[in-house]
C-alpha cells in the first residue's frame, strides 16, 4: 500500500533529489576524460579498434592534459599503423609528464616504425634506463636489431625481454 | 594465429602468462573454475554462473577452427549433448580462434557450427583470457566444472582418456557406467588451499614465503602433484637443478602416471644434459598422451641432442596443438641458436616475446 507523504515532505525529497542528480552529473562531467579513457581500453579490449581510437581521441579533446589519454591514444594510433600520429601523441604525454615510462618506449616503438632507427635506438636505450620493467623497450631494440640483421644483438634483446616479462625462462 | 594487440594490453598479459600454462594443467582437480563472461556468435554474453545454474555440471569444451581433432570432439560433444540434455551437464564450447577475432575468423566458426550442426552454447573467447585462465595447453581440451570447482580436465582428444571422460560423464547424467569406474583422485582441500596460497606468492616474487606452503602442502598431501612441479621450479631458479630433479623424481615414484611430472623431469634432464634419460622419459610420456610440453621438451632434447630434424617434428607437434606457449617458441629458438641458425632463432625468440606481452608488430 502506498502512503501519501505530506506535500512539504514529498517536496524537500524531490529537492534532494534533484540535488543528488546534480552532484551525479557534476561528478561524471569531472570524470569525462579518464571515463572516456576506460572506455577506449575497454572497446580495444573487445577488438574494436576503431571505435577504441575515436573514444581516445575524445579523451584527449576532453582533457588534452591528460597524460596517459595522450598515451593510451598513441598507442592506439601506432597499433593502426598511424606511427607519425602516435608519435605526436607521445611526445604531447611526455611533456605532460616526462617521467610516464611506458610513452618513452612507445615514442621509440613509433620512431622505429616511422623508420628513423638511430633515433629509435636512442629513444628505446633511454626508456630501459628509466623502466624498471622495460621488456617492451627490450622487444623494440630486438626489433630494430632484427631488421638491420643484427641477430645476435636481437637475439641478446629479446631473451632479456622474455627474463623480465616471467619469472622463469626455459 | 597472434594478431597485434594495443601496447596498453602490455601490463595485463604479462599477468596472464606469469605463469606458463603447462605448470598447472592437468593438475587443476579442486581448484576453483574460474568464473567468466563470454559473448556467443550473437554478442549473447552468458556467463559460467548461468551455466552452473541448475546443473550437475559444466562440460566446457576449448577448441578452434583451425585444429585438425576440433571436430571430432564438438561432433562427439553434440552426440552427448543430443542424447542427454537436461541431464544436468551442460555442454558449453568455448572457441580459442584468436586472440582477436576478425569477422572472417567469425565467419568460420558460424561455418563449422553450422556443418556439424552444433545445438549447445558456443562462445567466442574474445582476448584468450578463459584459454589462459583454465591453462589450457592444447586445442581442443575439455575441463568439467562441478560445485564450482575444476573435478576433470583432459587436454586433446587421446583415445582412451577420450573414453575415461565420457564413462566419467555419463555417470554424472546418471546414466549406468560402461566399464567400472574407479573412484577419481580429489586433492585434500587444505593441500589445495596451501599450494594456491603458495603460488600467489611466487607471483608476488616471495619464494621465500611459498617455498614452506609447498611442503607443507606435499605432507598434507603427498598425492597431490602440483606443489612438487611448483617447488621444483623455484628450487629450478634458484639453480639448484639436483634439488629440484630429485623433487620430481620422488613425485613420479608416487606417481608414475603424472605426465606433468615426467615432462618437468625430462626437460630438467634434457637440460643438465642427461639425454639419453630425458629423451627416452618424454618418448614415453608423449605416446600416453598428446601434452604439448612433453612434446616441447622432447624437442629439445633432440635438439641437445644433435637431432635437429627430429627435434623440429616435434616442435611442430607441440606447435599444432598449442600456438600460444612461448615456452615452445623459447625452447625452438635456443635449439636454433645453439645450431647456428640465429636468424630463425631471433624470430622465434621474438614470436615468444609477443606471446608474453600480447604485442605484435
Amino acid at each position: 500500500m502506498v502512503r501519501a507523504f505530506p506535500a512539504g515532505i514529498a517536496g524537500l525529497l524531490a529537492l534532494c533529489l534533484v540535488f543528488a542528480l546534480n552532484a551525479l552529473s557534476f561528478a561524471e562531467s569531472a570524470e569525462g576524460g579518464d571515463a572516456l579513457l576506460k572506455k577506449a581500453r575497454e572497446l580495444s579490449a573487445e577488438g574494436r579498434a576503431a571505435e577504441a581510437l575515436e573514444t581516445a581521441h575524445q579523451a584527449v579533446k576532453v582533457e588534452p592534459d591528460n597524460a596517459a589519454a595522450q598515451e593510451t591514444l598513441g598507442s592506439l594510433l601506432l597499433d593502426a599503423g598511424r606511427a607519425e600520429e602516435a608519435l605526436a601523441a607521445f611526445e604531447a604525454a611526455l611533456r605532460q609528464s616526462p617521467g610516464l615510462r611506458t610513452a618513452r618506449t612507445g615514442k621509440g616503438l613509433a620512431l622505429l616504425k616511422k623508420g628513423d632507427t638511430a633515433a629509435a635506438e636512442a629513444a628505446l636505450k633511454e626508456a630501459l634506463v628509466t623502466n624498471p620493467n622495460p621488456s617492451t623497450a627490450h622487444y623494440g631494440l630486438g626489433l630494430l636489431y632484427e631488421r638491420r640483421g643484427e641477430y645476435d644483438k636481437a637475439i641478446e634483446q629479446y631473451k632479456e625481454g622474455l627474463k623480465k616479462s616471467r619469472g622463469r625462462k626455459k | 594465429m597472434i594478431r597485434r594487440l594495443p601496447l596498453f594490453f602490455i601490463a595485463v598479459s604479462v599477468l596472464f602468462f606469469s605463469l606458463s600454462a603447462h605448470a598447472q594443467a592437468l593438475l587443476q582437480a579442486g581448484a576453483e573454475a574460474p568464473a567468466f563472461t563470454l559473448k556467443d556468435l550473437d554478442g549473447k554474453a552468458a556467463s559460467l554462473a548461468d551455466f552452473a545454474k541448475g546443473n550437475k555440471a559444466v562440460v566446457l569444451v576449448f577448441w578452434s577452427t583451425w585444429s585438425p581433432r576440433s571436430d571430432t570432439a564438438l561432433k562427439r560433444f553434440e552426440e552427448f549433448h543430443l542424447k542427454y540434455r537436461g541431464r544436468g551437464v551442460q555442454v558449453v564450447g568455448v572457441n580459442a580462434d584468436n586472440q582477436t577475432i576478425t569477422p572472417e575468423d567469425r565467419q568460420k566458426i558460424r561455418r563449422t557450427a553450422l556443418d556439424l550442426k552444433l545445438t549447445f552454447p558456443l562462445l567466442i573467447d574474445e582476448g584468450l583470457k578463459t584459454f589462459h585462465a583454465y591453462n589450457v595447453i592444447a586445442l581442443p581440451s575439455t575441463v568439467v566444472v562441478t560445485e564450482g570447482k575444476i573435478a576433470y580436465e583432459l587436454p586433446g582428444l587421446p583415445l582412451t582418456r577420450t573414453e575415461d571422460l565420457f564413462d566419467y560423464l555419463l555417470a554424472l547424467a546418471g546414466e549406468p557406467a560402461r566399464t567400472k569406474l574407479e573412484a577419481r583422485y580429489q586433492p585434500r582441500y587444505d593441500a589445495v588451499a596451501a599450494t594456491n596460497l603458495a603460488r600467489g606468492l611466487v607471483a608476488q616474487k616471495r619464494p621465500e614465503q611459498a617455498e614452506p606452503l609447498f611442503r607443507k602442502a606435499i605432507e598434507k598431501d603427498p598425492r597431490y602433484m602440483l606443489p612438487y612441479v611448483e617447488l621444483a621450479k623455484l628450487s629450478e631458479a634458484e639453480g639448484k637443478t639436483a634439488e629440484a630433479e630429485e623433487l620430481l623424481a620422488k613425485a613420479l615414484a608416487i606417481d608414475p602416471e603424472s605426465l606433468v611430472v615426467a615432462a618437468e623431469l625430462g626437460y630438467l634432464q634434457a637440460k643438465t644434459g642427461k639425454l639419453k634419460e630425458a629423451i627416452a622419459l618424454l618418448e614415453e610420456t608423449v605416446k600416453k598422451n598428446s601434452y604439448p610440453p612433453g612434446h616441447y621438451y622432447l624437442a629439445y632434447a633432440f635438439g641437445r641432442n644433435g637431432q635437429l630434424k627430429a627435434a623440429l617434428a616435434a616442435f611442430d607437434e607441440a606447435l599444432a596443438l598449442n600456438p600460444y606457449e612461448p615456452t615452445a617458441y623459447t625452447l625452438r629458438a635456443e635449439v636454433y641458436q645453439k645450431n647456428g641458425q640465429l636468424k630463425e632463432a631471433a624470430a622465434d625468440y621474438r614470436k615468444a616475446l609477443e606471446l608474453l606481452l600480447g604485442v605484435r608488430w
